[in-house]
């Protein structure tokens, strides 16, 4: 056995979601329910843009929500369904929060790209560092105590998850988005502040509510029907 | 297809779209769903580089937006949609472009020019053009509302908009008579404070009306089609069609999940905005886990009917040829996007010298 198999192996000993990982896929065709779902979730981020933007009242304004609550289901889908979790979070933001509240298509294919960033760096970082680390990459740890046998880091997956997704992650995306938005002539210069903290408290308060939520009641549901993806596609 | 069954089906009078239905036979339901986008994308470019010309190239075109405004607006009519947008996402979408004058108007600092003064109460009530706007869209908004509360703040919002400007007040055209109430309060803005507000307001006007001219007369079917021609294996061209065929069926689920919710005393319908993100918490694990068994039943569906092993399937019976209509709407939209965008001229220009 070689070096790097036997890190591997001693891995897949140590932890339970070893198996989910950055490799391209389980080796398999896609199956007809993992098609559709991939599909459903897509259209189920781009609705609930679309809500994060309306539920406040009538049409927020630029496509920027003070309550962008769908925030925590794309960085969730994108842990459990990989590169469709972000391929959803992107078309969310352009047909949800974008076209459907009429920011027309220019804009709003520019300023998804803010949307496009976070749940990519959350998988890459804890699929391909975390997980290895002992922090679970599906979240269980943030609200279990134990993960099939396994004691989870409660504390350190708490602070790693506001740290990384609620701090740095969602500062990139608002200044990003806030910043493309800025430049297209949507936002006013002197504006420019109130709007990056409306979106970046607005995620980070959603986040930190919705995320145990979702995790808790429906992480273990989809694992155990093997619908989440051991790498980026399937 | 049976023969009778694509009768009944290109007999409609109505068909579905993404937020709506939609009337068979219209000119703009003829147009191939490549050429409304292109439409669209075109339109927010200019809506986007018009209200964006800065000051010392001449300002933003604002004879322009009003130009690509009509034309929406007519576009909506023709379409035949323009009841169900009275109805709905007209008023939905008003705040929009009065909040953006607003936030322009007081947050665009740097503009140059000489200061002018605004009111924020002139001293007196001016009876003229600012009244007549004030009961119209009073009259209008409760007529559809009945709520007074919001009939009253966009009518007020309008009113201060034409009242505000110390030159229209003191205009016997504008002003036919004034009752003295109280004293002036005012305030000073860049002269160009006003027309790029407006112009920020129009534009928005021209992005959101365009789009909702896109999602009201698209079907998801002519989206996959155009896929399809657009040569697209038939399997990606589905998996688009499955995301817009989903759109509905989801926004029904949350409703009904919602609807439960407050059935059983969930509290679903608590006001704070606090509230409001633990109730979409709660929320949230139905509507998820709907959407897994539903996706789970219709791939089983799916497999079933041999969706994995078909070679050869039936192409979209809603694809469509290019016309001519839709080389000349193509045409005519390039032309106006080089005029305006690369070259650099403004409609404002051929008007105003």
């Amino acid at each position: 056995m070689s070096e790097g198999e036997k890190a591997v192996s001693k891995t897949q000993n140590k932890y339970p979601w070893s198996n989910y990982t950055l490799k391209w896929g389980r080796g398999e065709p896609v199956s007809t329910t993992q098609y559709v779902l991939y599909a459903v979730q897509i259209a189920a981020v781009i609705i609930l843009s679309y809500l994060s933007v309306v539920l406040l009242g009538p049409l927020s304004y630029s496509g920027i929500s003070l309550f962008y609550f769908v925030y925590p289901f794309f960085l969730v889908f994108t842990m459990w369904w990989g590169i469709w979790g972000i391929l959803g979070a992107y078309l969310g933001c352009v047909i949800g929060a974008g076209l459907m509240v009429g920011l027309g298509p220019v804009a709003s294919g520019a300023y998804a790209i803010s949307d496009f960033i976070p749940p990519l760096v959350a998988f890459v970082v804890y699929r391909g560092l975390l997980a290895n680390r002992g922090i679970d990459p599906l979240w269980r740890d943030l609200t279990d105590k134990e993960i099939e046998g396994v004691k989870a880091k409660r504390v350190t997956a708490w602070i790693l998850f506001i740290a990384i997704n609620g701090l740095v992650v969602n500062a990139v995306s608002a200044e990003l988005g806030v910043g493309i938005e800025n430049y297209l002539g949507l936002i006013p210069p002197g504006a420019f502040w109130g709007w990056w903290a409306g979106w970046f408290f607005g995620d980070l308060l959603a986040m930190v509510i919705i995320t145990p939520v979702l995790v808790k009641g429906l992480t273990g549901l989809v694992e155990r029907q093997g619908l989440i993806n051991g790498g980026w596609v399937t | 297809m049976a023969r009778d069954d694509v009768e009944a089906r290109t007999s409609k009078k109505y068909v579905r779209t993404f937020i709506f239905s939609m009337k068979t036979g219209t000119p703009i339901e003829k147009l191939h769903v490549i050429t409304k986008f292109f439409m669209i994308a075109a339109m927010s470019v200019l809506a986007l580089y018009m209200f964006d010309i800065p000051v010392s190239k001449g300002g933003p075109d604002i004879i322009g937006l009003i130009f690509l405004l009509t034309i929406v607006f007519v576009l909506l009519i023709i379409s035949g949609t323009s009841k169900y947008l009275v109805n709905s996402y007209l008023l939905l979408a008003l705040p929009v472009p009065i909040s953006e004058f607003i936030w322009w108007l007081f947050f665009d600092g740097g503009l140059p020019g000489a200061r002018e003064a605004f009111y924020l109460w002139p001293g007196f009530f001016p009876i003229g053009i600012s009244t007549v706007v004030l009961v119209l869209v009073f009259g209008v908004v409760y007529y559809r509302t009945k709520s007074f509360v919001i009939a009253i703040i966009p009518a007020v919002l309008l009113w201060w908009f034409t009242a505000m400007a110390g030159a229209f007040d003191f205009s016997p055209l504008t002003t036919w008579f004034r009752l003295p109430i109280g004293t002036t309060y005012s305030f000073t803005l860049p002269s160009w404070s006003v027309t790029v507000a407006l112009s920020k307001a129009l534009g928005f006007a021209v992005l959101i009306y365009t789009s909702f001219l896109f999602l009201l007369t698209t079907r998801d079917t002519e989206i996959a089609g155009a896929m399809r021609q657009l040569g697209l294996s038939f399997k990606k061209a589905f998996f688009i069609a499955l995301i817009f065929r989903s759109l509905n069926t989801l926004l029904i689920d949350y409703e009904n999940i919602r609807m439960a919710q407050t059935a059983r005393a969930a509290g679903v319908n608590r006001k704070s905005v606090f509230s409001k993100i633990i109730d979409l918490a709660h929320v949230s694990i139905p509507l998820v886990a709907t959407m897994i068994r539903r996706s789970t039943e219709m791939g089983v569906a799916l497999y079933a009917r041999g969706f994995e092993a078909a070679k050869k399937v039936t192409s979209f019976k809603e694809t469509k040829g290019i016309s001519y209509m839709d080389v000349t709407i193509i045409v005519i939209l390039s032309v106006f996007l080089i005029y305006e965008v690369v070259l650099g001229h403004s409609i404002n220009n051929l008007f105003i010298r």
